[in-house]
């Protein structure tokens, strides 16, 4: 099988739902935004949008990582190829981050181009700005990852990853209180202090990589594999 | 369906990820409590046992929707809902003891946590009646949530994705709660179908205030707000009609669920 075959391939294993799940969430945000306009005022629209590129899609991506171990139905068979398992699982999961980020990517585009970017205060330009999405939806996609490979089984994988973020939706002013708990805020361009968004970025990026890499070391282990949950 | 309940009761307490997913939801909930745990001890007993109730019921039916969501897909996944249908059983039947059988199973470590804070309120307190009021919430307002969720999250995956429902599960728990003021953004909370119970936890325990996104009203109409219409004032018909209605909706979507599974048989 070629390079692009494989690649081709898991994009479809992914399934066309998962990939068009940022989307069908975004558009129902939209959606209720534009219903919450009529008492919200105009100021709803950006708002939720913004939420939707920091908040909704990095749920979607985190909760769809969590969701890729344990739910093949051969995984003997798969474990017995001569392309690893493991890398199949990991072009999954790069296919599932990929189609978030591209619209996460179009949304902060489209907010800069209409001129509603510019409205939100914690705004950081062109670039800069991207690590809106990026950060949370590279921290939540490690996470879901490492958390399935470790349970090995998409409910609780997935709750693991809604855990930390219903925390911070919950619990912002109290997670604002304490430097480390900013630092690792998961919403610091909606609800964060401008001093610290540029390290609470860089903190959630470099954070992302031990959890990445602590899934890549235990799906690896192909006894782990075997025997996990499906759903 | 008493068959398929106790199977599927067994089955579900056997799962590792029930207990995996408790574990990770009694760490958010301290998480959530720490700060204001003895600030409810000191409280009286029934503010007491609503305040937990309340706090329980924002990340415990998350967990809860999550650990059912696999559970009716999995027979087709697994390819032994062909080999079911062709047993003498009945199709409503299995479906009723599996939806009754998970449902009761997953609910176990949602009471346990309830209760087990109802417990310790009562032994710090010496204030038994805590128990009462414990009983009596639970099963006027978490009761008929969890029938709600449950069914929904056994129906939601024959439509789309099961990481899809997840998601979806939780965005939807987040805007029909309190947290989201009605007055700002349409949603269901303060309405007979608000699955938190609004109406029980004003009208049945007198409740009022403690609301998150501002307010003091648990139930009844919000002024300027869409759906008027789904917020009756809240009196005792209105709130059983409340509980009626949640209910009747489980009962609907497993309706719901039984034709879609009918349909794909054929």
């Amino acid at each position: 099988m070629r390079f692009f075959d494989r690649w081709r391939y898991e994009a479809r294993r992914a399934g066309r739902a998962t990939l068009l799940a940022p989307w069908l969430v975004t558009a129902l945000l939209a959606a209720g935004a534009t219903l919450a306009a009529r008492t919200a005022g105009n100021g709803a629209i950006p708002r939720t949008l913004l939420s939707a590129v920091e908040m909704a899609i990095p749920l979607v991506v985190g909760v769809s990582a969590a969701s890729l171990v344990g739910r093949d139905p051969a995984v003997e068979l798969q474990l017995a190829m001569p392309a690893g398992y493991r890398g199949t699982l990991l072009r999954r999961w790069a296919v599932t981050v990929a189609a978030s980020a591209l619209l996460a990517a179009g949304l902060c585009g489209g907010l800069m181009a209409s001129g509603w970017w510019a409205r939100w205060p914690r705004t950081h330009g062109v670039l800069l700005g991207q690590l809106t999405w990026a950060a949370p939806v590279c921290w939540l996609a490690g996470l879901g990852l490492l958390a399935g490979a470790v349970l090995r089984g998409p409910a609780a994988a997935a709750t693991v990853v809604t855990a930390p973020w219903l925390l911070e939706q919950l619990l912002p002013d109290q997670l604002q209180a304490h430097q480390w708990s900013r630092l690792l805020y998961l919403f610091a361009t909606t609800g964060g202090r401008d001093a610290d968004w540029g390290p609470n970025r860089f903190v959630l990026l470099a954070s992302s990589v031990p959890l990445a890499a602590g899934a890549w070391l235990l799906l690896g282990q192909t006894q782990r594999l075997l025997g996990g949950e499906t759903g | 369906m008493t068959a398929a309940l106790r199977y599927e009761l067994r089955m579900q307490l056997r799962r590792p990820d029930l207990w995996s997913v408790t574990a990770v939801t009694v760490v958010l909930l301290w998480l959530l409590t720490a700060r204001s745990l003895p600030i409810f001890l000191s409280e009286d007993p029934r503010t007491a046992m609503i305040r937990a109730i309340i706090i329980c019921n924002v990340p415990l039916p998350i967990g809860y929707a999550f650990l059912l969501a696999d559970r009716l897909v999995r027979d087709e996944r697994l390819g032994v809902a062909a080999l079911l249908d062709a047993t003498p059983s009945s199709r409503p039947g299995r479906l009723l003891g599996k939806y009754l059988g998970c449902a009761a199973a997953t609910a176990l470590p949602v009471a346990t946590i309830y209760f087990g804070f109802s417990a310790v309120y009562t032994i710090r307190n010496g204030a038994p009646q805590a128990l009462s009021w414990a009983l009596a919430m639970f099963a006027t307002i978490t009761v008929p949530a969890l029938l709600f969720v449950g069914a929904v999250s056994l129906c939601g995956p024959l439509v789309m994705p099961t990481a899809v429902f997840r998601v979806l599960f939780v965005g939807y728990w987040m805007w029909s709660s309190y947290l989201v003021p009605p007055k700002l953004v349409p949603t269901l909370t303060q309405t007979v179908i608000y699955p938190m119970g609004g109406y029980p936890i004003q009208v049945f325990f007198g409740y009022r205030g403690g609301h998150a996104s501002g307010g003091s009203d648990w139930a009844g109409p919000v002024p300027g707000a869409l759906f008027n219409a789904l917020r009756p004032a809240p009196t005792v018909a209105t709130a059983w009609l409340s509980i009626a209605v949640i209910v009747g909706l489980a009962a609907l979507t497993l309706s719901a669920a039984h034709l879609v599974c009918e349909r794909r048989t054929r």
